[in-house]
């Protein structure tokens, strides 16, 4: 069985809870190149795009999928659009769930429509990560 | 409440221009930082069996890179309250010690209350590399982070 339209609305379990650190928010700022001083000091937050690095944890589980059948490197990333409750910052400890919301099938391709909740504790969303991918049946030539 | 901070900002402002050289050394940077370890993005042998032209940035980084003209301008990253990009063209980065360079520009395209929307160009040889990309920021008046009252 391979992935379907039928596979919108499935639901995968949240990852393992996410420590968020200042040092990592400072290695990832420094990866951008970016110097903002919101980024660094006593009271940091997370550069918004940070957020990536959690819900990818999300998206490997929808990617690894044995009932999707999906080859992990045949799958370009699309779109990718982030809503944002508030900042991450230091001490943050989140899990990220994905679900699929749609399965578009094309020629040679599937369009997988997926949205990653960024929460931390007592359910509270931070972030919503919604992304578009999309995977070639064959290998290229 | 009006914010005295979107005062003079209309549709069409434009925002200060930046241009960012990508080298490898930034890819195997954002690598690490990211945790994303895809090796199109490192390697060209890897890269070439994709059937891309060489080694690509990820597309993160250039969506990552793209809004700190938006969080140059509003100084405060916080501010952002939404950010969404299409990659439409993968950017190639050659293995010397120039890489290659990414112009971003950003224009303010809609302005509701305190809420600005700026949308973003990015552009590599000559090539448009994100497409609708959009930011929307909140310049109002934010209530404290939780930290902050603790």
């Amino acid at each position: 069985m391979a992935i379907t339209e039928a596979h919108a609305g499935r639901r995968y379990p949240p990852t393992d809870p996410y420590h968020v650190s200042a040092a990592k928010i400072a290695e990832f700022a420094t990866a951008l190149g970016d110097d903002n001083p919101r980024y660094r000091g006593d009271s940091p937050i997370a550069p918004p795009t940070f957020a990536a690095v959690i819900s990818s944890q999300a998206w490997q589980q929808l990617f690894t999928d044995p009932e999707l059948e999906l080859s992990v490197e045949r799958i370009v990333h699309g779109d990718q659009r982030f809503t944002f409750v508030r900042p991450l910052r230091p001490g943050d400890i989140v899990i990220a769930t994905a679900s699929i919301d749609r399965v578009r099938l094309r020629a040679g391709s599937e369009l997988i429509y997926a949205t990653v909740d960024i929460t931390g504790r007592d359910t509270e969303l931070i972030c919503t990560a919604q992304a578009t991918f999309s995977h070639a049946r064959e290998a290229a030539a | 409440m009006k914010a005295t901070v979107v005062e003079g900002i209309e549709v069409g402002t434009t925002l200060p221009p930046m241009t960012m050289r990508f080298t490898r050394e930034r890819l195997v940077r954002y690598a690490g930082a990211s945790t994303d370890f895809n090796p199109i993005h490192y390697s060209e042998y890897f890269a070439g069996r994709m059937g891309l032209p060489g080694v690509i940035a990820h597309g993160m980084l250039t969506m990552g890179t793209a809004l700190r003209i938006v969080t140059n301008w509003v100084g405060d990253p916080g501010r952002v309250i939404s950010y969404a990009v299409r990659f439409t063209r993968p950017v190639v980065v050659p293995d010397d010690a120039d890489g290659v360079e990414v112009e971003f520009r950003g224009s303010v395209s809609a302005v509701d209350g305190s809420l600005v929307t700026v949308s973003i160009e990015a552009i590599s040889d000559g090539q448009k590399v994100l497409g609708a990309a959009r930011a929307e920021v909140d310049l109002g008046v934010r209530v404290p982070h939780r930290d902050h009252e603790a």
